[in-house]
């Protein structure tokens, strides 16, 4: 009698065999563990008045595949639609394969999938984007928006508003740290996946939804009231409010920005206004340090 | 209790709205342990209305692996702010060697694995500081190491470790079927006093075989079973799974109404239940992945705008 993590661990290799369950069996993996020559399968699984033992066992190992990967396409809902759901699957299982899951919860199932793609992706042709970078900013973008659905939010605080910004002296400005929300995640794009999203959503599941072309894009995830929000950034917005996020001071978040966009000063100086006002009714920022 | 129904988050509008007269809600305690939105927040308006109870589904009891303390330790976080009746989970492994299958695996039913599954779940009480209850899964497969049945099994565990037990009266009829046994001899040799609470719920019968799918309604061997285990254990509270194709609440609320049904008609003893179903097509199950996955885990879908 094999003791139990033996069979368990022969078990385990079987039934997640992506092959199925008879090369399962005859795989190295199982075969360290039972030995077992063709035919002999009932010396660990009994077969039953209908069923044969592979029969039996192939239940758990055609579950484990499809198990996962419905939950991953429920993760990854607009990537699996652009892919196509047979082209999904194979996606699914080698990422299955090469990830599989360690935790307690289904919801960290597809915390590597974004690495994976990244990690497996053909070369690119040329120097520029190409349709696997369009894939995987999509991943990213999905899986960020199931991290924010679900992770720490602001709800149960109260962020910055105009008032407290009005309180702050003027000259303590520039030296003043900002809290971001927990919630808030920036994030930059080598295609425009975020208004893809946007019209797959709106879009019925079997509508066409053409690739857009490569463009450099910028973009703020946020959660209010427990509902996942997503803003467009412009790349000085996206730099500041990075360098905020960071815990750099006000003035040198700005003046960093400056450095590195094609923004004149004066340009900057008239846009922050707007910009510090959007983000206080978007609920970016929580709290100044002074 | 009463008669109670799986939380599942595609109802969360229509609870929150309408306040069914529902007598308990069971959640998926994996699905609350750590989220930090909305789930978590309807979770806690429903706990204020409704008596709550947690199952759990990666306890993973008899996994050769080491008990995972931080997992019990999230466990026991919930429970402290939820106040569950009680804490369930299943008879089962989901993993080893450090992964998850997220599958409620069968393990081999022999004096050993009595030992280890035992010793375990007095861990898991210990740690926990409350009583656990524990589940008889479905399952597919009979293991040749193993020296007595599921119902000897389940018995001994619950007597030897001192915990309740959870009878899912579908999955005795599935894996009843499923390896050529008499599901009525299940029940009845179970100790009834240990049974604080049953499962129903729908499967899928591929003529061969039937698979735990908890997507469409109770059948009538079921509802007959069900009879036969109020009878012996005086009723206690009863749940309605369903967590593929799931139907709108008040269809939900309905099914597990029909239990009120088979309570009143215990007058009349049940000797034994058909094991022959309905004649239901043969299907293909590489053809139709989610129509066929046993016991689907319930996943939580984000709202985006």
């Amino acid at each position: 009698m094999p003791e139990l993590d033996v069979i368990q661990r022969w078990f385990q290799s079987v039934v997640t065999h992506p092959a199925g369950v008879d090369e399962g069996v005859e795989s190295a993996d199982a075969q360290e563990l039972i030995v077992l020559r063709p035919g002999e399968l009932e010396k660990v699984i009994l077969r039953s008045k209908n069923l044969s033992a592979r029969d039996r066992i192939s239940i758990y190992a055609n579950a484990y595949y499809a198990r996962l990967t419905e939950c991953l396409g429920e993760t990854f809902p607009v990537f699996r639609r652009t892919v196509g759901h047979e082209l999904f699957h194979d996606f699914a299982v080698e990422y299955l394969r090469a990830c599989p899951s360690g935790s307690y919860t289904l919801s960290l199932l597809g915390d590597r999938f974004a690495d994976h793609l990244q990690q497996t992706r053909p070369p690119r042709p040329g120097d520029g984007a190409d349709w696997a970078d369009f894939l995987i900013d999509l991943v990213r973008l999905e899986w960020t928006i199931e991290q924010v659905f679900d992770g720490p939010g602001l709800e149960k605080q109260m962020p910055m508003n105009a008032a407290d910004w009005r309180a702050i002296a003027p000259g303590a400005w520039p030296h003043a740290r900002l809290v971001t929300a927990p919630c808030l995640r920036l994030m930059s794009f080598r295609y425009p996946v975020n208004g893809y999203y946007t019209r797959a959503l709106a879009s019925k599941p079997q509508q066409d939804l053409p690739i857009p072309e490569p463009a450099d894009r910028w973009l703020a995830v946020t959660r209010r009231d427990y509902v996942v929000h997503r803003y467009d950034l412009s790349l000085p917005q996206y730099i500041l409010l990075g360098s905020l996020q960071r815990g750099r001071t006000v003035g040198d978040a700005i003046a960093s920005t400056a450095d590195v966009t094609p923004m004149g000063d004066d340009e900057l100086a008239a846009a922050l206004d707007s910009w510090f006002s959007q983000w206080t009714g978007r609920e970016f920022i929580m709290a100044a340090e002074l | 209790m009463g008669l109670g129904v799986g939380l599942r988050s595609v109802h969360f509008p229509y609870i929150l709205e309408h306040n069914p007269p529902v007598d308990w809600f069971e959640i998926i305690s994996e699905n609350y342990m750590d989220s930090q939105g909305r789930p978590r927040y309807v979770l806690e308006q429903i706990a204020e209305r409704y008596p709550i109870v947690m199952h759990g589904v990666s306890l993973s009891i008899g996994s050769a692996d080491p008990l995972d303390f931080e997992y019990l330790r999230k466990l026991k976080a919930l429970a402290r702010d939820v106040k569950p009746l009680w804490v369930s989970d299943h008879v089962c492994w989901t993993g080893v060697a450090g992964r998850n299958t997220h599958d409620l695996l069968p393990i081999p039913f022999n004096e050993r694995t009595l030992k280890h599954v035992v010793d375990r779940i007095r861990m898991v009480q210990d740690t926990l500081e409350r009583p656990i209850v524990m589940e008889n899964p479905s399952s597919y497969v009979t293991f040749a190491d193993s020296t007595m049945s599921e119902w000897q099994f389940m018995a001994r565990v619950a007597e030897e470790a001192d915990c309740g037990l959870l009878l899912d009266v579908n999955n005795v009829y599935v894996t009843s079927f499923n390896h050529d046994i008499d599901p009525v001899e299940f029940i009845r040799a179970l100790p009834h006093d240990r049974i604080v609470q049953f499962h129903l719920a729908g499967h899928s019968n591929y003529r061969t075989h039937l698979i735990d799918t908890h997507d469409d309604h109770v059948i009538d061997p079921v509802w007959q079973l069900y009879r036969l285990a109020h009878e012996l254990t005086g009723g206690v509270s009863t749940l309605l799974e369903w967590d593929a194709r799931i139907p709108p609440f008040p269809v939900l609320h309905a099914e597990v109404l029909k239990a009120r049904d088979f309570k009143k008609s215990c007058a009349e003893p049940v000797a034994s239940v058909p094991a022959a179903e309905i004649d239901a097509p043969r299907v293909d199950p590489r053809r139709d992945d989610a129509a066929w996955v046993p016991h689907p885990l319930h996943h939580v879908v984000a709202e985006v705008r």
